[in-house]
């Protein structure tokens, strides 16, 4: 899958988020915002500790029985007369939604944000069939307007200010917004977009949990617009990864507990819809049909490798509100579906590693984003794991190679490595100025855009013996 | 070989043999809902009602607390002039409703796409997080949720359940609706900048009328 992978190399695109400010302040506003609410939220829910192990040990027990529970959802999900279709990667899962829409005649879709969606890159088939897209959450309807990918997995349109959204309603809204605050903002997309849940023909959404013992698929919104967009059209399909499954729905509200506060900082979003099949005999509203597509894109081979931790993921984002490389460079910087932490752990699961390679270097191992998941993923050891994978197929550069070889060789002789130590701290001082060390020779990509603090003169062994000596001396 | 196949093939190459059977599964997903308690909040106030209000109203939703159900038309004819709106209601076409008087104000069932003020039932309210349950049916269109600006929705004391489980719990074993709703808090959007704005494509407006239990009718 590389739709969304941009050509140009991970550090061309990095330097270039990072010499843009107004993308800094973009990021800044919202991801601020997001780890202030999520804080707040969980002091108010001193039972979270708990609940996340529970959430880990729910998700751990759903992979580990991954074929019982997608034949119960399965079964369940055509007794409510629902349609079941598998995908066992990307191009089946768009043949797939596509093939529906073209045999339902359909001209208009709605669709309610899904990461899946994105992942399988249904925006693009749609566009390739001739048929018109909707995006209805306002952040997709941004970021439609603006012909963007996602850069954040729950504020996808997280890299535009206020003003730059201005500019995109007031070419893209008949008529354009009244005002340009937030409010008039929000309130001319919901009449633009008004026609268009109406008069669609499918409704496509993704799915936050597969209910197995109900055949049920589960969305959580803020807006409404994933009702609206799955009730008015004949046609409503899912598009849902494997791993999205929960015993019932009760397993389902133990995990929303933690999804909603890990995302917005809310405890449960505005609408959380389960959808059960189609419209029953005699219902007021609701489409006629309803398929579902299971798509598995390589979360099967996840399961027998080191990364299947990461198929507890519930996609709530706070890995990358709270990474300081994310923060610093934004969403599509990472090239690929999923950005920050989670995305760097995924992309090379998707896209392969001889692509994405870049992506688990891009982290300071802070494992900030390991303390905030809210089931638990070791995100930097399997980061980690893609550098060890990396190193091991001969992916790294010669340089890094070669540096890595020759520390290596230090590192393994504690006496060249001390000397070695004790001439470079002397050596670094000669670059110092006022405290600081601003340039260096060879290391322009680490000083061009920060100082190092210039070294207090002796190695830590030095000081260490020096210490020793003193507390000896005074027994 | 078929997707599906393929797929299933995949998934059991990855997990061990031999498979643990159905019973066994299951067991162990009944023993991770135990004692609840201990990882869920606890309710805002002692009481059902209390705690339900409590929360809703964080959420920018606003209660109004009546005896009984005869006294909901005037309750809602006080709301729309409240917010200067036209004495005019799509309500839900159930009988609980159609039977009171109404008088002063008219009403549909078929729900315009810009429907300034809708009624209608709740099914459960949940205590933990102010939430209401709407299920789908032949009386219960579900864009009546979704396309007014003021959605005024009543809900019977009686009807509160103290915690999501609970939910789950009551319904477990029931054919499940079409489309089974929480609705906590009126519609909202964080899209632009992370700033809160009410009324993204759902409702500006949640006004919840919690009817005493004691008045109840007899179903």
């Amino acid at each position: 899958m590389s739709h969304a992978t941009t050509r140009a190399p991970f550090k061309a695109r990095a330097d270039a988020a990072l010499a843009d400010r107004t993308l800094k302040l973009a990021i800044d506003r919202t991801t601020g915002t997001a780890e202030a609410k999520r804080a707040a939220a969980l002091s108010a829910f001193p039972e979270f500790e708990a609940a996340r192990a529970r959430g880990k040990a729910i998700k751990d027990h759903v992979i580990a029985h991954l074929d019982h529970y997608l034949e119960e959802f399965e079964r369940n999900a055509i007794a409510s007369g629902a349609r079941v279709h598998w995908a066992a990667d990307d191009a089946e899962a768009r043949a797939i939604v596509t093939r529906i829409c073209l045999e339902a005649d359909a001209r208009l879709v709605t669709r309610a944000k899904s990461m899946l969606g994105e992942e399988i890159g249904l925006p693009h088939a749609l566009a390739d069939a001739g048929i018109e897209r909707v995006e209805t959450d306002l952040a997709e309807h941004i970021i439609q307007l603006a012909g963007e990918a996602p850069s954040h997995i729950i504020w996808p349109a997280m890299h535009r200010t206020r003003e730059q959204v201005a500019d995109l309603f007031r070419t893209g809204h008949h008529p354009p917004p009244a005002a340009e605050d937030p409010a008039s903002m929000v309130q001319s997309a919901r009449r633009e977009l008004r026609a268009k849940f109406l008069g669609a023909d499918v409704g496509i959404s993704g799915a936050n949990f597969l209910v197995a013992d109900t055949g049920a698929t589960c969305t959580v919104t803020n807006e409404g617009n994933a009702e609206l967009t799955t009730t008015p059209p004949r046609i409503h399909i899912v598009t849902a990864g494997i791993e999205k499954l929960v015993p019932s729905t009760a397993h389902a509200f133990a995990l929303l507990r933690l999804l909603v506060r890990s995302a917005t900082g809310g405890e449960m979003t505005q609408y959380t819809t389960f959808h059960c099949g189609p419209k029953r005999p005699g219902d007021a509203d609701g489409p006629e049909e309803m398929h579902i597509v299971l798509v598995d894109n390589g979360r099967s081979r996840m399961l027998a490798d080191e990364f299947r931790a990461m198929l507890r993921c519930i996609r709530c984002g706070a890995c990358m509100n709270h990474c300081v490389v994310y923060r610093q460079i934004g969403g599509h910087a990472y090239g690929g579906t999923y950005p920050g932490p989670m995305g760097a752990v995924l992309t090379p699961v998707l896209d392969g590693l001889a692509a994405a390679r870049d992506l688990p270097h891009a982290c300071t191992m802070n494992g900030r984003c390991a303390e905030v998941c809210p089931v638990g993923i070791p995100l930097p050891t399997l980061l980690r794991a893609w550098r060890a994978r990396s190193w091991r197929e001969g992916r790294e550069p010669g340089a890094v190679r070669a540096g890595l070889s020759l520390w290596a060789r230090l590192a393994t002789r504690p006496r060249l490595y001390r000397l070695a130590s004790r001439i470079g701290v002397r050596g670094l001082r000669l670059f110092g100025r006022g405290g600081w060390i601003a340039r260096l020779p060879l290391a322009g990509g680490w000083t061009a855009h920060r100082d190092l603090p210039r070294p207090e003169g002796r190695t830590f062994m030095e000081q260490y013996r020096a210490w020793q000596a003193r507390k000896g001396a005074g027994r | 070989m078929t997707a599906r196949d393929r797929i299933l093939n995949a998934v059991r190459a990855g997990l061990p043999t031999p498979r643990a059977t159905p019973d066994a599964i299951a067991a162990e997903a009944r023993a991770l809902l135990d004692a609840p308690e201990a990882r869920r909040p606890a309710l805002a106030a002692p009481g059902l009602a209390d705690s339900f209000c409590a929360k809703a109203a964080a959420l920018g939703t606003t209660v109004a607390r009546l005896p009984d159900l005869a006294a909901l038309p005037e309750a809602v004819r006080g709301y729309l002039a409240d917010h200067g709106l036209s004495a005019t209601l799509a309500l839900q076409p159930a009988p609980s409703l159609a039977v009171l008087d109404w008088s002063g104000i008219e009403r549909h069932s078929a729900i315009a796409p810009d429907e300034p003020v809708a009624l209608g039932l709740a099914r459960w309210g949940i205590a933990e997080s102010g939430s209401l349950v709407i299920h789908s049916g032949p009386d219960t269109p579900i864009l009546l949720s979704f396309l007014p600006l003021h959605h005024i929705v009543v809900l019977h004391e009686d009807r509160l359940l103290p915690h999501l489980e609970d939910y789950a719990a009551r319904t477990a074993g029931e054919a499940p609706p079409r489309n089974a709703i929480l609705i906590t808090g009126p519609s909202g959007t964080t899209d632009i900048e992370g700033s809160y704005v009410r009324g993204a494509h759902g409702p500006g407006f949640l006004h919840v009328i919690l009817i005493a239990p004691e008045a109840r009718p007899a179903d």
